[in-house]
């Protein structure tokens, strides 16, 4: 098994005429996703990938009604519409590759997704691969090997440095999840732990965490009562208070969003800590053996 | 992204919320000082709170005064800027004190207005002598203020009266403005009640997100354009932003620090201090950057006078380490950098890549002397801590003699 995503799941791809989503099309059908239409409202009867395009997310849906996931490539002026659109239409889960969406307008989103029960990965996530079997997003997936670990990363880069030091030593990943960089955000840290905890084949989970917001904190009391070791890594300890770096999310704004309260937190709540990338695999190895 | 003080009463004033009349002034447009109506306050224009505290709000009878101040506060620094212009405030007797503010709930994920009968002093310090005092109203995201919630508003912190149909359009006013310009923060503080009985915002903070200035044209139209959530730009991040590369300077720092991502881009900076090295910036490459904008984020850090040598790292993912390769060889060859560059680079098209660097070295081995390529099979940490020695190595320039 995996989380969210895996070799049955329909897919469409909203924004599937723009150059990224169209590229990346093409290496999520290469990986095994079963990839049933796109959407680019005007578009339709176009073909991408031999991917038929549509107009609207619901005439997808009523060619397809098991159509369970969904990713959004579109500029972000338009990323709170397509997600309405899935939404309303009723896909289960919506992966947001959009970055710098506004924030209200995420707000409002993830308002409704939520009313309706509806997963909301990112904005700006790199994606989320169950390796062997499926990859929404753009992970690059010769990083990543099969596996029984999980891994949940605000940052695509850091995911795939994740992925490779597990990989160098051995492990592999069940599900690899990024939750996206932007302030606003879908699931939460909270929200994977529990499908990882669920999950019978996950054995250990590491989450790589960084500056802003307060995702990792309200994970912390679940980290708590898990049954699995969580490995946790916080970047951005070296952040000057009140400048963003790189992605809409990572700041800290007056004493909120600190690494230092991240990792208080989460250590205070059993998390195991690591400092250096290079460290996570050895820690790995220690929480599951034991010694 | 916090504006001024005056950025933020000029936005109030055109969507109507009261502020007190005030003109702006630098060193070279004192003669704004005319138009000022005595007595005044003058406020020092910083991002940072404790103005009062550091002198840098100062009443004036006449305009003598107001010159002397002025040329007293101009130039001071208060933390780590520098105060370049002052509001020139028509003074206002106060008889009350109100705190309003519109924001986010991070938790909630939802926009909520906070109001308190107190106001005047910072809400933390609220927080701590009376937590009961602080009232919250919820809204959904994308709603409205209604009218009758903005009179429950008012009438919940104790205005009545005459006032009170003032306080409710300000209330929902400012609540606008905090939706129609995408903020994260609208703050009056305080909302004063004047002795004739006018409610005036005598303090104002707003936060906008940058995200959705494109919507916003007045903002452009105001002059306010892009800048740290606090505090402006430096030359060297206006460069880059023209550049479209996400990039901070860090104080003190002499590595210059070229990294794939931006999640990466953090996680190397921590990196760099845990081993005791001093970074020089923050840089993001975004996703598949193009050889044009791999040159260029180089060449920002290579013509930074402070950096001694270079980080650089790479993951192919989907973008290919060969392609990397090609731009940081043409840049060398192009600009001939006179420092060490340290470098690794893993992932797709790895071998590709390494090739490349090896016919350069082999080719122009003067100008590659001091740059060495690592692969997946060492460390990051490795690579950051031979990065860091040799930065060590190179003398400061002011240390270097006379000659």
């Amino acid at each position: 098994m995996s989380i969210l995503v895996n070799e049955k799941t329909k897919t469409i791809v909203q924004g599937i005429t723009g150059k990224n989503a169209a590229l990346h099309t093409k290496f999520m059908i290469e990986y095994g996703t079963r990839i049933v239409a796109g959407v680019t409202p005007g578009k339709g009867g176009m073909e991408i990938e031999k991917v038929m395009v549509y107009d609207t997310v619901k005439e997808c849906m009523d060619k397809y009604p098991d159509i369970a996931a969904t990713s959004i490539w579109v500029p972000p002026r338009f990323a709170c519409d397509a997600i309405l659109e899935a939404v309303d239409a009723g896909i289960k889960t919506i992966v947001v590759i959009t970055e710098r969406i506004p924030i209200h307008d995420m707000l409002y989103a993830r308002a409704w997704a939520k009313e309706k029960g509806i997963t909301v990965i990112g904005g700006n996530t790199p994606g989320v691969i169950s390796p062997g079997k499926a990859l929404i997003g753009m992970l690059p997936t010769i990083t990543f090997k099969p596996g029984r670990i999980g891994t949940v990363a605000r940052s695509g880069a850091v995911t795939y440095y994740l992925a490779n030091s597990l990989n160098l030593a051995g492990f592999g990943e069940s599900t690899s999840v990024g939750l996206g960089g932007d302030p606003i955000l879908g699931a939460n840290f909270e929200d994977i732990l529990r499908e990882f905890e669920n999950d019978p084949d996950t054995d250990a989970v590491v989450m790589a965490g960084e500056i802003g917001g307060v995702y990792e904190e309200l994970a912390a009391p679940y980290i708590g009562k898990m049954k699995k070791p969580v490995i946790a890594y916080i970047t951005g300890k070296a952040a000057p208070q009140g400048k963003r770096l790189g992605h809409a999310g990572a700041i800290v704004e007056g004493n909120m969003g600190t690494a230092k309260s991240k990792i208080e937190a989460l250590r205070a709540n059993g998390a195991i800590i690591a400092e250096t990338f290079s460290e996570i695999p050895e820690l790995v190895r220690k929480a599951l053996t034991g010694n | 992204m916090r504006l001024y003080e005056y950025e933020a009463k000029k936005l109030f004033k055109r969507h109507g919320v009261s502020v007190p009349d005030g003109v702006i002034v630098d060193k070279t447009t004192i003669d704004e000082l005319n138009k000022a109506v005595f007595p005044v306050v003058v406020k020092a224009q910083v991002f940072l709170g404790g103005r009062g505290k550091a002198g840098l709000v100062r009443t004036a009878n006449n305009k003598d005064e107001a010159i002397d101040h002025i040329n007293k506060i101009i130039g001071i620094k208060h933390g780590p800027f520098f105060v370049q212009k002052v509001l020139v405030e028509r003074k206002v007797n106060i008889k009350k004190e109100y705190y309003l503010a519109a924001t986010i709930d991070r938790l909630e994920h939802k926009p909520l207005i906070i109001a308190c009968p107190e106001g005047g002093v910072d809400i933390e310090e609220i927080a701590k002598k009376n937590k009961k005092s602080i009232l919250k109203y919820y809204f959904n995201p994308g709603h409205k203020i209604h009218e009758f919630t903005a009179r429950k508003i008012a009438a919940d912190i104790g205005i009545h009266g005459q006032a009170m149909d003032q306080a409710a359009k300000m209330i929902q006013h400012a609540y606008r403005i905090f939706i129609e310009f995408d903020c994260k923060l609208v703050e009056i503080n305080p909302l004063a009640l004047t002795d004739n009985a006018q409610l005036l915002a005598v303090d104002a903070k707003i936060d906008i997100d940058e995200d959705a200035m494109f919507r916003n044209p007045e903002l452009k139209e105001m002059g306010i354009f892009a800048r740290h959530e606090i505090g402006e730009l430096t030359e060297r991040e206006k460069k880059a932003k023209i550049l479209g590369i996400p990039y901070v300077d860090l104080e003190g720092g002499d590595i210059g620090v070229f990294p794939g991502g931006a999640g990466f881009g953090i996680a190397a900076i921590d990196l760099i201090q845990h081993y005791n090295g001093k970074p020089a910036n923050f840089m993001d490459s975004g996703g598949a950057p193009t050889q044009e904008k791999l040159r260029a984020m180089l060449g920002l850090l290579i013509d930074n006078p402070d950096v001694k040598a270079i980080f650089g790292a790479r993951f192919g993912g989907i973008s290919r380490c060969d392609d990397w390769a090609k731009a940081v060889v043409q840049y060398v060859i192009d600009n001939e950098p006179q420092k060490p560059m340290i470098m690794r680079m893993a992932g797709n098209m790895e071998e590709e890549g390494r090739k490349i660097f090896e016919q350069a070295i082999k080719d122009y081995p003067e100008l590659f002397k001091d740059i060495k390529i690592y692969s997946v099979n060492t460390p990051i940490e490795k690579v950051i801590e031979e990065t860091i020695r040799i930065a060590r190595s190179i003398p400061d320039k002011n240390t270097q003699g006379d000659l």
